[in-house]
This record gives C-alpha cells, structure tokens and sequence, in this order.
C-alpha cells in the first residue's frame, strides 16, 4: 500500500518558510544585493535579529568587537556571511519539531542540518567555489523533507530497517521502496511549494545522487559530499547510521583524495567546535525560537 | 562524556564514561578489573602524519598518538597490561565502493596494527558495517554496552 497520498496530503498543512529567510535565499551570491532593504525587513523580527547578534559575536565569526546592531553586523561580517546568518537563524522555525523516525534526540535533524552546512561551507573553500554562502544554505536545508516524513518513516521503522540490512540499500532508496516516496523527493516538493530558487530545490531533491540529472550540478555533488563527511564524523548520527551510497566519481570530480578527506575532517572538528551558538539557537533556556511558530 | 578526539580515564566506582555517535570513527574501552581502572579514547584518523602540530595540539584525534596516552593514563591509575580487557566499536563505512570513503576501515586497520606491535589483544569488538554506535563503559564493573542508534542495546 502506498502512502504517497497521505505523505502528499500532509504538506496541505505545512506552515510557511519564514518570509525573511525567503528573501535572503533569493538574494544568495548575487553580487550587488540590496541588503540594507534586507536589513530593513530583519529589524522587525525580534527572534531573527536577537539570533543574528547572537551568532555575529560567538567564537563562529571571533570578531574583536561586540556587535549591538543589524547595520554593524552587516559592516562587520559582509553580506554573504550576513545572509548565511539570516538565513539560519529563520531556518530554526522549521527545525523545532522532533523527528523520531530519524533522530532520538529532538534536536538531532538541526544539529545534522547544522553540521552539513558547516562542512559544505568548508568544502566550498577548500574546493575554491565561489558560492560558498549558497553551499552552507543548501547544507542547511537538504534534509528538510524529514521533517515531515519522519512521522511516516517512525511508523514503518522497522519494515525499513528490514530491507536496509536484509538487502544492502540506502536508506533512502529502503523509504522510498516502503514508503512510495523519498525524503529527497519530499524535500524538493517542499522547496516547490515555498518557492525556493531553482538550484536550491535542485540539491534538496538530487543531494543521494540517485539521478542521472544529479552530476549536472557541482552544488548537489558538494553537498551530498558534505553530507557523506558529516557522517564520517558521527556525532548526531541518526538511526539512519551510515547506510548511505558512495559514489567515489565524486571524489574525481572534485580532485580529491582520501587523504584530502582526512585533512577535512581534520579542519571540520575545530569548526564545529566554534559553530556550537548555531546548535542552541533551537531548544536553549528560553525556547524562544519555538513560540513563533509558523 | 568523552568527545570526539577525546579521551577520559577513571578509578571512581560510580562513574560510566560513554562517547556518543561513532561513526568512522572508532571508540576503545581499556579496562583492568584488579585495580577497577578503566578509560575510553574516541578517535577519528588514523594516522598522525597528516598534520603532526595538530596532533601535538589533539594527540586524542589519531590512533598512533591517542592510543599510547590511553594505556599510559590507565596505568598512572594504577592498571597493569596483562590484566587489561580491551573492546572496540565504531569505524562504520558508507555502502558501496570498497577503495573510497574508507576512512572508518582505516581507523581499525591503525588501531590493529598497534595493537599487534605491542601484544595487545582485542577481546571483544563491533566493529564495520552502516551503524551509529554509542559505547559505555562503567568503571565499577567493567562491563561496557553499546547502543546501536535506533535498535537495542547490547553488551560486549
């Protein structure tokens, strides 16, 4: 039986992506951004703005001086850096539901999420693609058809586990053969409905490489790879594990070694240390974030 | 609470070290009954030639410099070689190619050749396939268990 219907049936409901992260994702990498207009529609929004000056002054950006405003923070950081910033803090309001199909802990799909974006990031500039904004935004967002499919994928748990170790699969190719429909899939339906940028919803629906079409697009192969080291370095593994594919091509496309991997992981550790502000955006002494739902 | 490219060794009857979520990288409980001493190092990379100031800096990260210090805590504490119970888990691979991403074989392939240079054995291990392991070891008892994200838990 199919539960495409009933997945399909269950986006109906799904608040909308909050305006401000919207407007930041479209002005990603384009080189003359009115990003004081940006600054204008942030200021508004407390939860993003206390966010944003959160994140400017942690260990993640060591500045020297204490930020108080959205205008010093985008003289400070630069707008890329900015928006990458906006885009997470806005991103937090979709994070706050638990995922127990796929996590234990309720904070386990945004700590992951947080995690790939970190490593996209970094990949970004160890690879010298010039998107590196683009790179952690799409990290951040990749998984987000779990966020609704986890509920389906809790209750077919088990039958799902069955064809992961009885047959070798993915786990996403084992959710989609269960359940008729993937988290990718999904994730890309989403990204359709909140009308995110083409190339977004183009990472989000492709980053297992499980379609041809994937391999046309560096920022999907990037990020699938990102997602790949994020695993590698445990932490917040879900019940997922590591029962993802590997397509080393993506190493040669890349020109990357095993060794280079390492050295990656290696740089990772310390980012993801300083980077620790973004995993208690969601959950911390106030909950904040969780109140403004939708 | 041992992180990653961590390690804690302890003689407190009441204290159970854990190093949540391995994934490549690999997790070693040491233990010696006699003098109830026991310790977890978690580490990620095999081998500290990749970056030797970072490993002066984090010597917990690679096996060739993160395991030696785990012994030599354990014996500070008063622990003896031959009495040691030694278990390891983690070092899980993505599926498929078996010349690529193969990170997490490589940490056990370290961890085993340093083992064999210096007459260690392992006496129980869960070790390889697609699972996320957590590993616990409790210092009153020695018994360590390993928690498989998502399934049951199971001692070693």
């Amino acid at each position: 039986m199919s539960l495409v219907p009933q997945v399909l049936k269950s986006l109906k409901t799904l608040p909308p992506f909050p305006l401000v992260a919207q407007r930041a994702l479209l002005l990603l990498n384009k080189s003359e951004v009115s990003i004081q207009e940006l600054v204008d529609i942030v200021k508004f929004d407390p939860a993003i703005t206390a966010n944003v000056l959160r994140i400017s002054n942690s260990a993640f950006f060591g500045l020297r001086r204490e930020i108080h405003s959205l205008h010093q923070a985008l003289l400070l950081l630069g707008t890329q850096e900015l928006l990458k910033v906006i885009i997470a803090s806005g991103a937090t309001r979709l994070f706050c539901r638990a995922t127990p199909g796929y996590f234990l802990d309720r904070l386990g799909l945004w700590r992951h999420s947080v995690s790939v974006a970190l490593m996209a990031d970094l990949l970004a500039r160890e690879l010298d693609h010039p998107e590196r904004a683009t790179a952690f935004t799409a990290g951040l967002l990749h998984d987000i058809g779990k966020v609704v499919l986890s509920l389906y994928v809790d209750q077919k748990f088990t039958e799902i586990m069955e064809v992961v170790d009885g047959r070798g699969l993915s786990f996403q190719a084992a959710e989609k053969e269960v359940l008729g429909i993937d988290h990718a899939q999904l994730g890309g339906e989403m990204a359709r409905l909140w009308d995110f940028p083409d190339r977004l919803r183009l990472v989000i629906k492709l980053h297992h490489l499980d379609k041809p079409e994937a391999f046309a697009d560096d920022m999907v192969l990037l990020v699938y790879l990102a997602d790949l080291l994020v695993l590698m370095f445990g932490q917040d593994l879900g019940t997922d594990g590591l029962a993802y594919d590997g397509y080393p091509e993506v190493l040669r496309l890349f020109h990357l070694r095993e060794r280079d991997l390492e050295k990656i992981l290696l740089n990772f550790g310390s980012a993801w240390q300083e980077a620790q502000v973004f995993f208690g955006l969601i959950g911390g002494d106030d909950g904040l974030q969780c109140a403004h739902r939708g | 609470m041992v992180g990653v490219a961590d390690m804690k060794v302890s003689n407190q009857q009441g204290e159970v070290l854990v190093t949540h979520a391995l994934g490549s990288c690999i997790g070693v409980a040491i233990y010696d009954p006699a003098a109830k001493v026991g310790g977890i190092l978690h580490f990620m990379l095999p081998d500290s030639t990749l970056d030797p100031l970072k490993a002066q800096e984090q010597p917990h990260m690679f096996a060739d410099t993160g395991l030696p210090l785990l012994f030599r805590e354990c014996y500070r504490l008063g622990a003896q070689k031959s009495r040691l119970r030694v278990k390891v888990a983690g070092g899980s691979q993505v599926l498929g190619n078996r010349e690529f991403f193969q990170i997490g074989r490589r940490n056990y392939a370290a961890l085993r050749k340093i083992f064999l240079k210096n007459n260690v054995l392992i006496d129980n291990e869960d070790v390889g396939g697609t699972k996320a392991r957590t590993l616990f070891l409790e210092i009153a008892t020695g018994n360590v268990w390993i928690k498989v994200m998502g399934q049951n838990t199971i001692e070693l």
